[in-house]
């Protein structure tokens, strides 16, 4: 087919420029911006002054920042790993049923993940309150006595990190259905005449072959965690004695409680810094191990 | 001595019956085909013997023992999949060790089978590349590599040379044909086309509906097919099939019009016949048993393929029945011409109305 260049780049720009568009003004421009109050003592609303690296400096002799950055850390250690564990153990026993069954359990695990988050913690906060609740009784018969999950430091982040687990959990599941249909069944019934186990079908065959999946589920988490916020805001407000305070709460707090612009975006450029850094390392280092 | 044994195999699928009461003997060493439109549960069958697919009725018995319970691994078979099911997360070489790994083999061991096999399909080259890197035709070999691998008493092929373009499904067939000599194992081989089961097998299955039409030697079914379904898929192009009445019953054999014709009819050798006149029947006679004469069944030729060294003219009877006519070296088209047809009587077959051969 003859093309003519010059016309053949127009219709691409006209195709790309809404999008251009679009994430200049929602991202690109507030991200700037972000950087820009980062260096000033600006207030949430309105300019000021240029300060240079004083927030940064603030930032770093700051203990509230250590401590939620450490949460931030477990958090992500609470859920990342567990979470793709069990949601790849569900899609290979889902995978497992035919037809109407199998689409039936798959809306049944992806339920929770439609709920608002108002509603996933509603539900959880009476389902664990310390005098109704009805999974005291059960806490109760391993622990001895009722706890409030939420008003204890050692529970309160293993909590909200089981609710965000079964929250989000459905689509880690379909996304691990979706790389299980892709392994072709020959491969399957090849490796049966060769001899192979159940278990070297699985070790040998499904995992290799699920390992992009793997990695994408891994990295999709691990940005989605950093990000926390909802769940102990709503749940915890943060605490008890900042146990579940966390990056996202101080950019909050920061910003919209202390009117501390300028400070709240220095967090938050580091958070952003941070989740860059640590997702495009994680990706880079499955791939490799991928492909070894 | 006896390679595969089928005792009266069945094959249902809730309450379809894909396998009918199937038995069929395959000799040690042979090369078995079975061949078929798509459905007829050749490929089911295939996999039935390899242990894929469960069996509802009889024996599998594979070297004299009984097979029909036994896990695919352990009865000692090894199957090429049409599409080549090679492991793309391994080498060409972890490919074709596989079944030797899972297995615990000696190191050495695997080497010498997994390099030996390569060296018989010619893709040494090719050991450290992932499959993603090769070649249709390079897959291919691999896939039958990691089937001499395993030294199995039968290697089974469904569909090998389906993916592969017409040049080298040729080629392939040749070489396929010469590892079988090679190599002296029995091996079995499902495809729908005909001119690879004529030209690869020892023994055609023909198999239709789950039931086994005829089987033989390709020249046995061409020249002697059992039914109007055999003589009209085995052999290409296919026989030409004449709708007729018997009008008179002679020593030799009856003559039957041809319906349409307008009273014009051929004459067909039978031993023994119960045929009358007025009944119903179906003539077959190959593209090469019809021959122009001075006067004989009235045709004009409607197109002609030429293919050099033989042409095909499609042409139609009077009544506006379909044949046609091979020509060797036939370098006249006789487009729209009327042209006379007739056949050696020894070479018109008869079937009944239900298909079946009269003899």
């Amino acid at each position: 087919m003859i093309t003519n260049r010059r016309k053949h780049i127009v219709v691409a720009m006209t195709l790309i420029a809404p999008f251009v568009f679009i994430f200049a003004l929602v991202f690109l421009y507030p991200t700037l911006k972000m950087v820009e109050l980062s260096f000033t003592n600006a207030p949430l609303i309105g300019s000021g002054e240029w300060v240079g690296l004083d927030n940064y400096r603030r930032l770093f002799n700051d203990n509230l920042f250590y401590t939620s950055l450490k949460n931030n850390g477990y958090f992500v250690l609470l859920t990342v790993v567990p979470t793709t564990v069990i949601a790849l153990a569900i899609a290979l026993a889902v995978n497992r049923l035919a037809g109407s069954m199998q689409a039936l359990v798959l809306a049944v695990f992806f339920l929770p993940y439609i709920l608002p988050v108002s509603v996933v913690t509603q539900i959880w906060a009476w389902m664990l309150d310390f005098q109704f609740g009805i999974l005291q009784p059960l806490i109760e018969w391993v622990t001895g006595k009722p706890v409030a999950v939420f008003n204890h430091p050692s529970w309160v982040m293993p909590a909200v990190a089981s609710i965000t687990i079964w929250w989000t959990n459905g689509f880690n599941v379909l996304l691990f259905i979706a790389g299980l249909r892709n392994i072709s069944p020959d491969l399957y019934e090849a490796a049966a005449l060769d001899g192979a186990s159940r278990r070297q079908l699985f070790m040998k065959i499904t995992w290799p072959l699920l390992w992009p999946v793997t990695a994408l589920v891994l990295t999709l988490q691990l940005i989605l965690q950093l990000k926390l916020f909802d769940q102990v805001y709503l749940l915890s407000g943060g605490g008890p004695f900042n146990s579940s305070y966390v990056l996202l709460m101080m950019v909050y707090r920061e910003a919209f409680q202390l009117n501390h612009g300028g400070y709240a975006s220095a967090v938050a450029v580091i958070l952003f810094v941070l989740i860059m850094i640590v997702s495009v390392l994680q990706f880079q280092l499955l791939r490799i191990g991928g492909r070894k | 001595m006896t390679g595969v044994t089928l005792k009266c195999v069945d094959k249902d699928f809730g309450s379809t019956k894909i396998i009918d009461n199937v038995s069929m003997d395959i000799a040690q060493g042979e090369f078995a085909v079975f061949v078929g439109p798509s459905g007829c549960g050749k490929s089911t069958l295939l996999r039935m013997i390899a242990g894929l697919e469960e069996t509802s009725a009889g024996a599998i018995e594979i070297e004299g023992r009984d097979v029909t319970q036994t896990e695919p691994a352990q009865r000692g078979v090894a199957m090429v999949f049409q599409s080549y099911a090679l492991y793309p997360h391994l080498t060409v070489f972890e490919n074709m060790a596989f079944s030797l790994r899972l297995a615990r083999a000696p190191k050495q061991q695997i080497t010498k089978q997994v390099n030996e096999a390569a060296r018989i399909l010619k893709i040494e080259e090719q050991l450290d590349k992932k499959p993603s890197k090769l070649s249709g035709g390079q897959r291919q070999r691999v896939a039958i590599g990691r089937a001499i691998v395993r030294q199995p008493k039968v290697f089974l092929f469904d569909e090998p040379l389906s993916n592969l373009d017409a040049e080298l499904r040729v080629q392939m067939r040749l070489e396929l044909s010469l590892l079988h000599k090679q190599l002296g194992s029995t091996m079995i081989y499902v495809t729908h086309d005909q001119v690879e089961a004529m030209t690869l097998a020892d023994k055609i299955f023909v198999l239709r509906g789950g039931v086994v039409q005829q089987s033989g030697t390709p020249l046995a079914l061409y020249d002697d097919p059992a039914n109007q379904f055999v003589a009209g898929f085995i052999g290409s192009p296919a026989m030409n099939f004449l709708s007729a009445t018997v009008s008179a019953v002679t020593t030799a054999g009856v003559v039957a019009s041809i319906e349409g014709s307008d009273g014009q009819s051929l004459e067909a050798q039978l031993l023994d016949t119960t045929l009358e006149a007025g009944q119903k029947v179906t003539l077959g006679i190959r593209p090469e048993h019809m021959h122009i004469c001075e006067s004989g069944l009235s045709t004009t030729v409607e197109m002609t393929e030429n293919l050099g060294g033989v042409a095909y003219l499609h042409a139609r009877l009077m009544g506006g029945q379909k044949i046609v006519i091979e020509r060797r070296g036939e370098r006249q088209s006789h487009q729209d011409e009327s042209i006379s047809v007739w056949a050696d009587p020894k070479h018109v077959l008869v079937f009944a109305q239900d298909g079946q051969r009269l003899r």
